[in-house]
């Protein structure tokens, strides 16, 4: 039961019984008035006071529960508002305040320290965000250095083949570290609204067509099959470089999680409003329980299990990112040992 | 050729140096934008490498500057943002070429050789690198007399090798020429495609052309 609800039937149960009583003394004050005055004894008295009763209490009742139910919604309309409001409060838009009464009451000051909580929520995302941001541009000086003096150190043809190893081996892990801070730099921005997406018409077909290109060529050395079922001419408003990226770190993920001679699919439907890409493999698939993740920043769910170590566990937050920032939605549907499905949809130009 | 190296990151600077002068540069180090915009104006470079972050005055102020005063001296940019629209911005503001730390030294030394010949460089219609050769009208590579197959972004590839024959050619140039990426896309796309070439046009042959220089890039030389 709703606290409305509870509370009309306790103010209404409080007034039935409450002019049960005041009905009662009335009738017995008004009995002994006449007792006195006719010297005789009233039969039926209390048969009157229970039919004086019903015909007060009655409308009493109806009056109290219509009008308690009035009254408490009327007060406890704000706190629904504030519900309402307080439902929609996401990540992005933490800035944005509820509207406040401005009469001081109870419910004003909740909203306002209600308020008051997300504004110190929004400050504390702010300060993640830029605190990823910096971190990522500070990490950037210390890499040029290490990355310049291991190369350095490797032009040296006197040093030693051991030692050659070693920097080698420092080496592939300066560049490592390189991609992460990438990464992390360019979601980081993308965050914060600092990059820009250029808005030209782009072919998208085109672009599909060239990554499947590449993609066999990226399939071969693991006999893995890349088909192209379905190209529908598709005009996309968008970044043609970002496009590019998303669609070649897709197409690069169902090779790289597939079995060897496993195969992969790709179709691209032109629908009424938007543009769906398909690219099915048949890979280890993901289990249920880490599907919800596998956006996630850095979340490698069971990757290292299959020795899949290569990546740096961002690609695809970033192809999230690409895809929303496009007005789209990816999806991932995976039938463990069977099939994963990815489905990016994009808005379509209007023709 | 004479090189004009503004970084203010002491460390950076310095291998910088050793790698320059490791490649037969001369070169001069300044660590302020002011000095930068003093000396650039007053004694001939063949190229300059600008960091954008300076103290004094910031980089891309330095190349405007630069460029109002018709000094035509080509300028490679080198900033740690490294995002589109910076990139944009520095080549607006009237850099060459531009390159994002963390960088490769080969990629460096590659990019201002190719800045030091822009347009002194006679480009031949018929590469060739030993026994390989590649007509770039007919898009027809040979090793020898046979004939070798390449699809469109292969032929590209040994184009883009072959123009820069003997030099390393860093994985981000190959990107950046062969596919037009101006990013990395985190995949090992270049590697799959250097040993589908290196099959077609040295794995029957010899001597061997195509060599990897590890952790950096690649290089198509003849043995020396």
């Amino acid at each position: 039961m709703t606290i409305r609800g509870r509370l009309t039937w306790w103010y209404a149960g409080i007034l039935l019984v409450s002019s049960a009583l005041l009905t009662a003394w009335w009738v017995d004050e008004l009995g002994e008035e006449r007792t006195k005055v006719a010297g005789v004894a009233e039969n039926g008295g209390w048969s009157r006071v229970l039919a004086a009763t019903l015909w007060c209490g009655i409308p009493v009742a109806v009056l109290a529960v219509t009008g308690g139910w009035w009254m408490m919604c009327k007060a406890l309309a704000p706190i629904a508002a504030l519900t309402e409001a307080a439902g929609q409060i996401q990540e992005h838009n933490l800035r944005e305040r509820l509207p406040r009464s401005g009469n001081g009451d109870e419910l004003d000051r909740l909203t306002e320290v209600f308020n008051g909580m997300t504004g110190r929520l929004a400050q504390s995302f702010q300060r993640v965000r830029e605190f990823t941001l910096h971190a990522s541009h500070e990490l950037k000086t210390p890499l040029t250095v290490m990355h310049g003096q291991l190369e350095t150190a490797l032009r040296d043809p006197a040093s030693p083949a051991e030692h050659r190893e070693l920097l080698h081996s420092q080496l592939e892990e300066v560049q490592r570290l390189t991609r992460i801070v990438d990464g992390l730099t360019l979601l980081a921005k993308a965050d914060a609204g600092q990059v820009a997406l250029a808005c030209a018409p782009v072919r998208l077909d085109e672009l599909v067509r060239e990554a499947h290109a590449d993609a066999l060529i990226l399939a071969q050395p693991r006999q893995i099959d890349v088909a192209l079922r379905q190209l529908d001419p598709v005009t996309l408003a968008g970044d043609h470089d970002r496009l590019r990226q998303l669609l070649l770190n897709l197409s690069d993920n169902a090779i790289k999680y597939n079995h060897a001679r496993g195969q992969v699919t790709i179709d691209l439907r032109a629908r009424a409003r938007d543009a769906e890409l398909t690219i099915a493999n048949t890979g280890p698939g993901i289990a249920p329980e880490i599907l919800p993740r596998v956006f996630d920043r850095f979340f490698r769910g069971d990757a290292e299990r299959y020795g899949w170590t290569e990546g740096c566990g961002l690609g695809l937050s970033i192809a999230q990112w690409i895809v929303t920032a496009h007005g789209g939605e990816i999806r991932i549907d995976s039938t463990p040992e069977t099939t994963t499905v990815v489905t990016v949809r994009l808005p379509q130009c209007a023709a | 050729m004479r090189i004009l190296v503004v970084e203010d990151e002491k460390k950076t600077a310095s291998f910088i140096r050793k790698a320059l002068q490791s490649e037969s540069f001369a070169v001069d180090v300044l660590h302020d934008g002011n000095e930068a915009l003093a000396a650039a104006g007053s004694s001939p470079f063949d190229a300059i490498v600008l960091d954008v972050m300076l103290p004094g005055r910031d980089g891309l102020s330095v190349l405007r500057r630069l460029r109002e005063r018709n000094i035509a001296t080509p300028v490679l940019v080198l900033s740690a943002r490294g995002d589109v629209s910076e990139r944009v911005e520095g080549l607006n503001a009237g850099a060459d070429d531009y390159l994002a730390k963390p960088f490769e030294l080969a990629e460096l030394v590659a990019r201002l050789r190719a800045l030091g010949r822009r347009g002194t460089e006679p480009r031949p219609v018929v590469l060739r690198v030993a026994d390989l050769t590649l007509d770039t009208i007919t898009r027809q590579a040979k090793r020898g007399a046979h004939v070798i197959d390449l699809a469109a972004r292969e032929y590209r590839l040994l184009e883009f090798l072959m123009r820069s024959a003997g030099r390393i050619c860093g994985r981000m140039a190959i990107l950046e020429k062969v596919w037009d990426y101006h990013f990395d896309p985190g995949t090992n796309i270049v590697d799959v495609y250097i040993m589908r070439l290196r099959e077609k046009i040295d794995a029957e042959f010899e001597p061997k052309l195509l060599h990897t220089a590890r952790g950096v890039g690649y290089v198509l030389k003849e043995p020396a």
